[in-house]
């Protein structure tokens, strides 16, 4: 499958991590990168945009049928009895649910290949995630997977739901009416949250073949500026030992004034 | 919901997997003759004496508002009342996906309350509570001189050298 990334185009002279690189930390840069290529492919430079409009297809909806996309976590743990997932208290205000229903675009990356396939990597922190496409993206890292309707539960739960897709839009021809799209799950992060005060960012996922590109920081990044947006003042996460220094690079401190995390009878 | 106190334990123990014996270290009826009222949803919740209470230990006070959202989307929450002075004493809640993860918040006790069990009794119901949820993954962020407190009840600070992380805008 030729992706994004690994297909030498006669415009992406860069290496590809330099691509997504030079998108932080502020989108600015986007404008830099799209006139390059608009010079060699004429891509407008209006298509490189940050989106906030509630798109009519996407996002969450409360009554959805689209589950939420499957979930690991970090600590690898969790009894497989099912649970019923109802919260105590009454359901959020109307306010709330609209607020969640927003969905917010950011398209990382843009190219168009030589036949007009137009490659996007897009992050949006209210995408509906396709569950198959969620267990297979686990398979790819590694991750065991987990009983879905547990993993539909735990994303409806969530208060936000973070991925990466690769959109490709291939061009109109006589075989292809509709200019067919596609997307693929390239990558995943959720937050748990009292929707007020804090969040708690799990299972940060990007596909193997897309890491090293620093599309897991544009991942987080993205995520943790979506979650100021909503005004969430302390956000956490738990991280690995290897991955601590990946956390501090975008703005995270580990024992944050002396505080501790800690986990009950955790087993791995 | 409210818990009753004349409930007797069940062939499934109340705080099974949670406490040793299976039962909290202070049953609901010994709380209450003690003179504290175990509540377990937010409702009667004061906001007012929420804050005072998290101001006694050193909190922030919130905002009404954001409390309220807060304590909407929250999974779980006990706290106890004290039926003399008709004041919230102790308090501690949850958060997650109700399926895999909770984090634990706010578990507060009266600084003149302190010493009694209380804030273990409030611990033991909610842990109970979400273990009986199929939730077993439970974290919390501890302050370091209260993570002998949370040791007894089976926490254990940074497992496999997993480290607490918090987003800091002043680094940015």
């Amino acid at each position: 499958m030729a992706s994004l990334l690994n297909v030498p185009s006669p415009v992406l002279r860069q290496q590809p991590s330099l691509a997504i690189t030079s998108f932080f930390p502020s989108l600015h840069n986007i404008r830099v990168e799209s006139q390059r290529w608009q010079e060699h492919e004429h891509i407008p430079l209006t298509s490189l945009h940050h989106s906030h409009a509630t798109k009519p297809n996407s996002g969450r909806r409360g009554k959805s049928v689209h589950a939420r996309a499957s979930l690991w976590d970090s600590i690898r743990a969790g009894l497989l009895k099912s649970s019923p997932a109802t919260l105590a208290d009454p359901k959020p205000s109307d306010e709330d649910e609209e607020e969640e229903l927003q969905s917010e675009e950011v398209i990382l990356l843009e190219k168009v290949q030589t036949d007009g396939t137009v490659e996007r990597i897009v992050f949006d922190s209210g995408a509906d995630v396709d569950v198959s496409d969620l267990e297979l993206l686990c398979d790819k890292v590694g991750w065991p997977r987990r009983p879905p309707a547990k993993v539909k539960a735990a994303l409806r739960n969530s208060y936000m739901v973070a991925s990466l897709h690769l959109h490709r839009q291939l061009p109109l021809s006589e075989k292809n009416n509709d200019g067919g799209n596609k997307r693929e799950l390239i990558g995943l992060a959720r937050a748990t949250s009292d929707h007020a005060f804090n969040a708690t960012i799990w299972d940060v996922l990007i596909d193997p073949m897309y890491q090293g590109q620093g599309l897991g920081k544009a991942l987080v990044e993205q995520m943790v500026r979506a979650l100021l947006r909503r005004d969430i003042g302390n956000i956490t996460l738990f991280a690995d030992a290897q991955v601590v220094d990946f956390y501090k690079g975008l703005g995270f401190e580990a024992d944050p004034e002396g505080i501790k995390g800690m986990f009950w009878y955790p087993r791995f | 919901m409210r818990i009753s106190s004349k409930r007797r334990a069940s062939s499934v123990s109340e705080a099974f997997g949670v406490t040793e014996s299976g039962l909290f270290s202070l049953s609901n009826d010994e709380l209450l003759s003690r003179g504290f009222e175990l509540h377990s949803s937010y409702e009667g919740i004061d906001l007012d004496q929420l804050n005072s209470l998290f101001l006694k230990v050193g909190f922030p006070r919130r905002k009404k508002e954001k409390l309220t959202r807060a304590l909407q989307h929250t999974l779980s929450l006990f706290w106890l009342r004290d039926v003399k002075s008709d004041q919230m004493i102790a308090f501690a809640r949850a958060t997650g996906d109700n399926v895999f993860n909770a984090i634990i918040w706010d578990v507060v006790v009266d600084p003149s309350y302190q010493g009694a069990g209380l804030g273990k009794a409030v611990m033991e119901r909610l842990m109970a509570d979400l273990v009986k949820r199929g939730i077993s993954n439970i974290a919390l962020y501890a302050e370091s001189n209260v993570v002998g407190f949370y040791r007894p009840l089976g926490f254990v600070s940074d497992p496999d050298g997993i480290r607490a992380m918090a987003y800091s805008r002043k680094r940015r």
